[in-house]
This record gives structure tokens, C-alpha cells and sequence, in this order.
């Protein structure tokens, strides 16, 4: 097989001019060598001694004669032939038995990680040794190379080439050897090992951490920290990261660097990954960015540090040196030279907080519904969120989750319109946050303005939130975070605002603005002005909700009357205040009405006490002063000027006699002060404080007019039908019946069957037995009956305004068969131009139908409407 | 009332020949101020939306205010009760100096209306006044489905049927049900 392959190799024609002893020579060398090279490469450190010379002497006799390659492939060849029967079979053969094993129950063995681990480490300690021990003999054929070359020609620099060919050479045919062979199963027990390795270093680094968190309740990484437990724990883990060190060092020996890079680094990514989660979890109140940045330095980058420090010796592994035992080095002293930082550690640390941050935001954003929920309080996750997206970048992420969550969970015919605006003003607060420019907002915001479109209440929903500072139905404490203060703020912001207008006339400033200039985001829809949305103001978006502030301004306007009638004792100061408030938002103008009620209600106070003071002193100076069963003192007048409120519901109503008595000549003395003006008493409105005397006690009320109008019957007359009560008090009989169901329920009245079935009998209750429900009582209790209302309410006048109009939509449907919305309101806009122009907002017009819809005269369906037959 | 009035009016104007029904209105020479039509049939229609329900009415069929579609519901105690017509009403420029172009959409069975939809009404063509509107000329049409004119039909079938009432309000059903279906 030698001749074979000298003479294939060989050129023939120095073949020729060689003679024939040399011819022996060369043959005797030859065999020699191959004998020598396979005794020593399957043999061990003492043949190696004792084979040196004469394996050298082989060598120089063969290079003599040029055969300098066929040594060198030969040699190799050897090599490649031990490692592929012999080394990598018995390699791999240590993991034969997980060979069967399915991905899944692998992950599953824990118990078995031990055993993992000692295997993996056996079996590269010995196929660490078998290769090192070829590396020996490698050197050998090197140095015997040399000492022929130097011979010819030495040039120290070639002899490090040599080597470095040869050894590079080596690598080469030891990892495709092992690499072809390779099962399948390796990558996973290296990731099932590195995830062993870095859980329990975890635990120890953990254990460590938590004991800083809680002596000295910070989140700092505990580099500083330097105590008895600290070292201790220091040693087990230089001992557990020297461990782990080898492993890599010999995988990366054996050329799977790549195969343990990737199987560390997801191991890392992993474990950091169930850290995020850990750490973030469900608690919102709290900024878990730093923490998890902490533990990141603790952990994996600590780890990673020691590792590369550790395997820093060998990271230039192509040098000769790199053959010196790993254990030599001393990885004991890698933590203390992190001075600066090498760029691997901080190329890792890069790609760590990255992950992180992308994980944790993914995490917040798949949570964002609920951290708004309770959005003044989460305002940690919202800046956390914050953070991680200008790291990352993916705002449109967060809008298109966000906006799923939205509709699926928000805009539902189950949510209260409250409720939904809470959260759009919780929405716009925390996306103000994240997003000063207000891009993803108006992507985010747009549908739920859509839907709040839809509600009819929503008008209602935002002046009570404007005024009240709660919503409606106050549920909860969590609501009072009022749009009042969001008029207050917004008031703050425009005086800037007007104030950077100022400054901006200066060249300087003007300066500094355009170098602050940035662009508007990617996401931006340029078809919407980017001027505007610089100033993210909620109140702004709330009035965008309803599309004009006119809507918004009447139905405060009604509310403000309500407020404004049932008032006692002319306190307006925070109506005043919201006033100016509104109307430095609304401009002063469109708030002229509401000043004027206002107004009326100061002037009320003036004319009240005027009124009362001259019609006493008349009286009493006066020679015909009649004895008056109630004086003046008891009443005081609320004067409005009607023209500029809402309207006012009207219902006629007999008060009694006396009482009846003193408004007209209150009215009287007005007119006397006030000359052209007359005062006319709106009898159904206001609120009378009573007192009903019983034998046993006395209970204290506060009603309504008819309310009073009733229960005063019952003075002289205890018992009444209800066709005569109505009768006495001038109000339909229907009214009657809901009305005096006031006084049933406070167990005063009671109501009976009487003789004609539709004519009950309602008793004064004497003795009040049952006075569970009163007794005792001595607060003032207000009637006030749901839905019963002393000022018409917006729907209702529109109502009223749209009523011309019904016609012309019957009409228009009757011909036409079936129309959208769009298209109703634009036939109405140029047909109905002449006398009752039309000049409501598709949005009026949208629920007029939708009343006319509920009224059962129109029917809705796929969008257009029909004339219900 | 005035129903009634509309109805006796018709009935006094016999309709002796009839010309061509489609005859275009001719252009006027009379210079045409597009603006007093528009506001006056913007009046008219205001006029028949306020004026309730009579059984007629009619809207712009579209955006332009010269194209009107109207609908007549047959007048009670007639063959044509529960029914409801469709019209399509075409004024002219020089509105109201040339009555409009009024046509049944809906198949209609009547002595005075062809299978086009064509109406043979006096005020529709030589008796036009301006003095008529839109709501006069609808109450017209719906009293002429009651009383139509024998004397010159366009559909001489219906008109020899109209003796037979019986025979006759099946037809009108019949062609009626048969005009829904094709419109279907």
C-alpha cells in the first residue's frame, strides 16, 4: 500500500535519475515512518519519547528526497483515519442513550441533568486528552519539519507558519469529523446542559440579590457588596463559571463554536425571558425596567463576562499558545479586571436589553387594556412601555393590539358610556405618555370616537364629567379624575402656549424651535396636520367626539339650568369657575347664554333681598299691612331672563292660597322696582322646605311646588279622591298619580280602592305606626323623581326642531323606498333650503332617526332606512 | 275639500282627442331663469311635504330638483284602493309655462294610461296652467284612477271592462301583481 502510494504520488522523472541505494533508502524511511506515525498516534506519551529520533531521522531522510508533502498527508491522513474510527465513535457514543429519547421528554427529565452534565463533561475531558495528545504528535511531525528545513533555509517567521497551517489543518479534519458523525440530539443536551448551568448560577446570583434587595432595599447590581456570604458565594460561582468555562472551551476546541454559541445564548435568552415575566407579571404599580436591566448585569452578563474572560486566552486560539492547558489560566481574577468593558460584553449586552425591552414591551402591550384600566395608577408600566418602544420602535404593534383589545373589550353594548369615556381619557392621559405627538392616539382614539358616536348619551356623559369632576354614577374613587382638571390644566397650557407664541417673534427662540424640530413618526398620517397635534389637549378630543362644540355647549347649557333652578341659596362659585373655565376653551362668545344665567342668578340674589326689604318696610309702615298668614322671609326668587335659557317645562299648578297670595304681590313689588319688567312665576319650578306636624312628632322635607301643592290639601281635607285632588291642585290626573306616589312612599299617604275603579282614595296616615321608613327622620329628604326634569332636555327640543323635518323624511322615503343616512342628510340639505333651512349635523340627524326608528315609524336595516309599513 | 274640488274639475274637462302623450314641451322662447324655477318647485315641495298625508307625494329623484319621483296611493272606495302607484315627474325649465312630463312607473290597468305608463289627462297637456302644481296634478292623477274617461281611452281594453267591475278590479290587481314581479 506505501509503494502504491509513493508511486502514484512521486514524479517519474526523478524517479529516474534516482540511484538504486537511494531507492532503498527512501523505501526503508518510508516504512519506518508509517510504522512510527501509526504506533504513535494510536499509542500514548511514552512511545512518543522513545519513537522521537528515529521518527525524526525517518522525516529529514524523506525530505531530503522531497517527499516532504507525502509526509505531511500521510501524517494527517493518520490522524483523520484514528479520529474517525477510533475518537469521534466513542465521542458520540456517550450520548447513545439519549438517542431515542423525543424532544419534549428530554426537556421534562430535570432529575436527569446531573447526569447530562457529567457525561457531557467526561466525555469532552476525553476526547479533550485524545486530542491534545494529537496535537503532541502534530508537533512532533512539526518539529522535525523544522529541523530539516533549517537545513535549507531558516527564516524563524515560516516556521510559525507552518505551524499554524498545520494546526489550522487539524482543526479542520478534527470538527468535519466530528461534525458528520454528530447525532442529533447533541445540540439539545448542550441546550439542557447550559440551561442547568446558568439556573443554578442564576440561584446563586438570585439568592444574592434579593438578600441586597431587602438589607439595603435597592435594585443595584451588588458588585460593591463585599461581605463573608459574598465571597463564598463568589468562589462557588468562579467554581461553577470555571465549569462551565471548559466545557466551552473544549467544545470550541473541538470547532462547535458556533453549535455553543447558539446553545448559550438561547439558554440566556430563555432564562431572561421567564425573568421578564417573573418580574413583570400582573402588577402594574410598579417600574420593573430597572430590575430586570439589574438583573441582567447580575445574571447573564456577569456570566457571560466571566465566560469570555475565562476563554479569553483562547479566543486567539490560533496561536501556539492556545495548546497550554485551559486550567492554567486563572479565571479567579477575570471579575476584578471589568474596568472597561470588552466589546463582546457590550455587543451582548446590547442584544440582552434588547430582548428584554422587546419582551417586556410585547408583555405590556398584550396587557396595555388593563394598565389603562387603572392608568393613574400604572403609570410605572406606562413609562416602562415607554422606554422599551423608543428602543424598539414597534409603536404599531401597540396600536393594533391595542385597538383588537379595544373592540373587543371596551365597545360593547355592555360597557356605560361612562365607563368608556374613563377610559379614552385614561387612553389619551397614558398615550400622552408614551407619545408627546399624539400619532398613535389618533389611531388609537379614532374608534372609540366612532363608537361613542353612536351613544346617545354620550353628550350628557361629558358635560356631567366637565362639571361634576365624577362621572355621572360616581363608581368608585378612581373617576374623580375629572375633566375639570383637565379644563384647569389646559388652561395652564394655552397661557404658555401664548406666551411661547410671544417669545417666538424672536429670532433666537425661533431658532431654538426649529432645531428642536423633529419628525413626525412613520406611522403619521400626513393627511392630518401636524401642526395641530403637537398639543395633545383631551378636552379638544372629547369635543371631537361630538363633532361641534355648539352640541356640547346646549346640553351644558341645560344642565347648567337644572343646576342652576334647584339652587337655594344663589352659590354659584363653581359654576362661575367652570364657566371661565369652558370659556376660555370655547371662546367667550358661544358661553354668552350660559353668563347670562349665571347672571341672572347674582342679580336674583340683589332684586331678592331688595324686593324683600321694601315690602316689608311697606307693610309696616304702610296703615292697610293685612295680616299675612306667611311673610316674606320664607321665599326667596330665582328671576331669570327666559330668552336666553333653555326651555323651561311648564306645568300648570294650584299652589295654595296663601302662598299664592305672596308671589303675586312679590311680583307686584318687582314690577314696582323694575318698572317696564314683569315677573312671571314659574309655579311648577323651585323647591319648598316643609314641615309636617304630626300628634307625635314632626318630619322636615324638601319638594317640589306640587309635591308641597299636595300635601298641603291634606291639611283641611284628609281623605281625597284622585279626580278631586287633581282637580284642587290643577294638574292633570296622571300627573297627580305620580306625584303624590312621593308622599305613599314615605308612608304619609295611602291609597285605596275607591268606589269607581278608577278613582282611588288617598288617606292622610295618621299614626304612622310603620314609621320605619321615616321616623325619626329629621334630615331633609328631597323628592326627586327620576326623569323628572324642570328644564327640557336636549334630545326633546331637538326633538322639536326636527319634527319639521319628519315630514320631508317620510316623504322623501315613501318615494325614494330606501335611504342611507349620508344620503337623507344631503337630500335635506338642498331641499329643505328654503323655510325651515336645514342646519343640523349628520350626527343630530342620526339619532333623530334612531328615535324615529325606536318610535317604530322607520325601520333600520343594512345601513338604510325604510318607511315602516 | 280640496280633493274634492280637484276631481269635479276633471271631470268637467272631457278629454276629446288625444294627442301624442310624449310630446315633448317645446323649448321657450321665453329666456329661462333657472333660479325661480328651482325655488319654485323647492316651494312646491315644501307645500306637499307640510301638506300631509292626501295619498300623494313625491322628492326629487336624485340631487337634481327637475327629476321627481311620486307616489299615489289609489283613493278609497275605487278599484285601485291598498294599491300604490309610481310615478316619475320630469319638469321642464321654463317650469311652470310647460306642465311636466308625468309618467306611471308601476303598471298601471286604466282606461286613460297605456302600457307605457303614458297618461292621457288634459291638465298634463293643452289645459296646463301655471296656476297648477305638483300637488294639484298628483290629487288629479289619483282622482282620475277613480273616474277615468270612457269616452277616449288610451287602453280601450280596460275601457270596455270598466263596465264589468268585477272582471275589471281583478285585471288591475293582476297587472299590478304582474308590475311588482317584473320589478322585482
Amino acid at each position: 500500500m506505501t509503494v502504491d502510494a509513493l508511486s502514484s504520488v512521486c514524479n517519474l522523472g526523478v524517479l529516474d535519475s534516482l540511484s538504486q541505494s537511494s531507492i532503498y533508502e527512501i523505501l526503508e524511511a518510508w516504512n519506518s515512518f508509517c510504522l512510527i506515525t501509526e504506533t504513535i498516534v494510536e499509542g500514548d506519551d511514552v512511545n512518543l519519547s522513545t519513537f522521537y529520533s528515529k521518527f525524526q531521522s525517518d522525516v529529514s531522510s524523506l525530505c531530503k528526497f522531497g517527499l516532504r508533502s507525502l509526509v505531511e498527508e500521510q501524517f494527517l491522513k493518520c490522524l483523520q483515519d484514528m479520529l474517525e474510527k477510533h475518537s469521534a465513535p466513542k465521542f458520540w457514543k456517550n450520548f447513545d442513550a439519549y438517542n431515542d429519547v423525543p424532544h419534549a421528554e428530554m426537556n421534562d427529565r430535570s432529575m436527569q441533568e446531573d447526569e447530562v452534565e457529567l457525561l457531557l463533561c467526561k466525555a469532552l475531558e476525553e476526547i479533550s486528552r485524545e486530542k491534545q495528545y494529537q496535537e503532541k504528535c502534530l508537533l512532533m511531525l512539526v518539529n522535525s519539519l523544522q529541523l530539516c528545513q533549517e537545513d535549507n533555509t531558516s527564516v524563524e517567521g515560516r516556521h510559525l507558519d507552518m505551524e499554524k497551517i498545520f494546526f489550522s489543518k487539524y482543526r479542520l479534519i478534527v470538527s468535519s469529523v466530528l461534525m458528520t458523525a454528530m447525532p442529533r440530539q447533541f445540540t439539545e443536551i448542550l441546550h439542557q446542559y447550559f440551561k442547568g448551568r446558568l439556573e443554578e448560577l442564576s440561584t446563586i446570583m438570585a439568592g444574592d440579590y434579593e438578600e441586597n434587595d431587602e438589607s439595603q432595599d435597592n435594585s443595584q447590581p451588588r458588585n460593591m457588596d463585599i461581605d463573608g456570604i459574598y465571597d463564598q458565594k463568589k468562589t462557588l460561582e468562579n467554581k461553577l463559571v470555571s465549569n462551565i468555562g471548559m466545557v466551552v472551551h473544549n467544545l470550541r476546541n473541538l470547532g462547535f463554536t458556533s453549535i455553543t454559541e447558539d446553545a448559550y445564548a438561547s439558554t440566556i435568552f430563555l432564562l431572561l425571558k421567564d425573568k421578564v415575566y417573573d418580574l413583570a407579571g400582573d402588577d402594574y404599580r410598579t417600574s420593573v425596567l430597572e430590575s430586570i436591566k439589574g438583573w441582567i448585569q447580575a445574571v447573564p452578563l456577569q456570566f457571560l463576562r466571566a465566560l469570555l474572560d475565562y476563554l479569553g486566552d483562547s479566543m486567539s486560539y490560533l496561536s501556539p499558545k492556545s495548546t497550554k492547558s485551559p486550567l492554567a489560566s486563572t479565571p479567579s481574577s477575570c471579575f476584578q479586571k471589568s474596568g472597561k468593558p470588552s466589546e463582546g460584553i457590550v455587543r451582548w449586552q446590547l442584544r440582552l436589553e434588547y430582548f428584554a425591552y422587546e419582551t417586556l414591551q410585547d408583555l405590556r402591550i398584550s396587557k396595555l387594556f388593563e394598565i389603562i384600566v387603572d392608568y393613574p395608577d400604572s403609570a410605572p408600566a406606562i413609562e416602562d412601555l415607554k422606554q422599551c418602544l423608543e428602543y424598539t420602535g414597534q409603536h404599531s404593534k401597540l396600536v393594533g393590539s391595542f385597538i383588537s383589545a379595544l373592540k373587543y373589550r371596551l365597545l360593547t353594548a355592555g360597557a356605560s358610556t361612562n365607563d368608556i369615556l374613563h377610559q379614552y381619557v385614561s387612553t389619551i392621559k397614558a398615550l400622552r405618555t408614551i407619545d408627546p405627538a399624539g400619532v398613535f392616539l389618533e389611531a388609537v382614539g379614532e374608534p372609540i370616537r366612532e363608537y361613542l358616536r353612536g351613544r346617545k348619551d354620550t353628550i350628557k356623559c361629558i358635560v356631567t364629567m366637565l362639571t361634576d369632576g365624577t362621572g355621572g354614577n360616581n363608581n368608585g374613587p378612581g373617576s374623580g379624575d375629572s375633566l375639570l382638571e383637565e379644563l384647569n390644566r389646559d388652561e395652564e397650557n394655552q397661557e404658555s402656549n401664548s406666551l411661547d407664541d410671544d417669545i417666538n417673534t424672536d429670532d433666537k427662540q425661533t431658532w431654538i424651535d426649529i432645531q428642536r424640530w423633529e419628525p413626525d413618526p412613520v406611522e403619521a398620517d400626513p393627511s392630518k396636520g401636524s401642526r395641530y397635534k403637537r398639543k395633545v389637549d383631551v378636552l379638544g378630543m372629547i369635543v371631537g367626539i361630538i363633532g361641534s362644540k355648539d352640541q356640547l355647549i346646549n346640553e351644558y347649557r341645560v344642565m347648567l339650568a337644572e343646576k342652576l333652578l334647584n339652587k337655594t341659596d344663589y352659590d354659584i362659585d363653581t359654576e362661575i369657575r367652570t364657566l371661565e373655565l369652558l370659556k376660555i376653551h370655547f371662546g367667550e362668545s358661544s358661553m354668552q347664554k350660559c353668563e347670562i344665567m349665571l347672571n341672572d342668578l347674582i342679580d336674583s340674589k340683589r332684586t331678592n333681598t331688595n324686593v324683600k326689604t321694601t315690602i316689608n318696610q311697606l307693610s309696616q309702615t304702610g296703615a292697610e299691612s293685612r295680616e299675612r298668614e306667611v311673610s316674606f322671609e320664607v321665599i326667596d326668587a330665582t328671576i331669570i331672563s327666559s330668552n336666553f335659557w333653555p326651555p323651561i317645562q311648564d306645568e300648570d299648578v294650584k299652589i295654595p292660597e296663601p302662598v299664592d297670595q305672596l308671589l303675586s304681590d312679590y311680583a307686584k313689588r318687582f314690577h314696582e322696582i323694575k318698572t317696564p319688567r314683569k315677573l312671571l312665576w314659574k309655579k311648577n319650578l323651585g323647591t319648598v322646605k316643609l314641615e309636617l306636624e304630626f300628634e307625635d312628632k314632626t318630619l322636615q322635607f324638601t319638594v317640589t311646588p306640587v309635591h308641597a301643592s299636595i300635601i298641603m290639601q291634606f291639611q283641611e281635607q284628609t281623605s281625597w279622591t284622585t279626580k278631586n285632588l287633581a282637580a284642587a291642585i290643577g294638574v292633570p290626573v296622571d300627573t297627580l298619580q305620580r306625584r303624590i306616589n312621593f308622599w305613599i312612599s314615605k308612608g304619609i299617604v295611602a291609597e285605596s280602592l275607591g268606589a269607581d275603579s278608577n278613582d282611588h282614595v288617598y288617606t292622610l296616615v295618621d299614626d304612622m305606626a310603620d314609621g320605619g321608613k321615616s321616623v325619626t327622620n329629621n334630615e331633609a329628604l328631597v323628592a326627586d323623581d327620576d326623569a323628572e326634569s324642570s328644564v327640557a332636555s336636549v334630545e326633546d327640543q331637538l326633538r322639536k326642531e326636527m319634527a319639521v323635518y319628519e315630514k320631508f323624511i317620510t316623504g322623501m322615503l315613501t318615494n325614494i323606498g330606501n335611504m342611507a343616512l349620508e344620503r337623507i342628510h344631503n337630500s335635506l340639505k338642498i331641499f329643505c333650503s328654503t323655510h325651515p333651512v336645514y342646519d343640523k349635523s349628520i350626527q343630530q340627524l342620526q339619532s333623530f332617526l334612531s328615535g324615529l326608528v325606536a318610535e317604530e315609524k322607520l325601520e333600520f336595516r343594512d345601513g338604510t332606512y325604510y318607511l315602516k309599513k | 275639500m280640496e280633493v274634492r274640488q280637484e276631481a269635479s274639475m276633471d271631470n268637467l274637462s272631457t278629454v276629446e282627442r288625444h294627442p301624442s302623450p310624449s310630446k315633448q314641451p317645446k323649448a321657450s322662447p321665453v329666456p329661462v331663469d333657472t333660479n325661480s324655477v328651482t325655488q319654485r318647485l323647492q316651494k312646491e315641495l315644501m307645500a306637499l311635504m307640510m301638506s300631509g298625508d292626501l295619498g300623494v307625494s313625491a322628492f326629487p329623484k336624485g340631487e337634481s330638483i327637475f327629476a321627481w319621483v311620486g307616489t299615489i296611493e289609489g283613493g278609497k272606495g275605487t278599484m285601485y284602493e291598498g294599491l300604490s302607484f309610481k310615478l316619475s315627474l320630469q319638469f321642464p325649465l321654463d317650469y311652470p309655462f310647460k306642465p311636466p312630463q308625468v309618467k306611471f312607473e308601476t303598471m298601471c290597468f286604466h282606461p286613460n294610461i297605456d302600457q307605457f305608463g303614458n297618461i292621457c289627462l288634459d291638465i298634463l297637456q293643452d289645459k296646463w296652467s301655471a296656476a297648477y302644481d305638483c300637488r294639484t296634478i298628483l290629487l288629479s292623477i289619483q282622482s282620475l284612477l277613480g273616474e277615468p274617461n270612457i269616452e277616449s281611452p288610451l287602453n280601450s281594453a280596460a275601457a270596455s271592462l270598466w263596465s264589468n267591475q268585477e272582471d275589471y278590479r281583478r285585471m288591475v290587481h293582476k297587472h299590478y301583481a304582474a308590475g311588482e314581479a317584473c320589478e322585482r
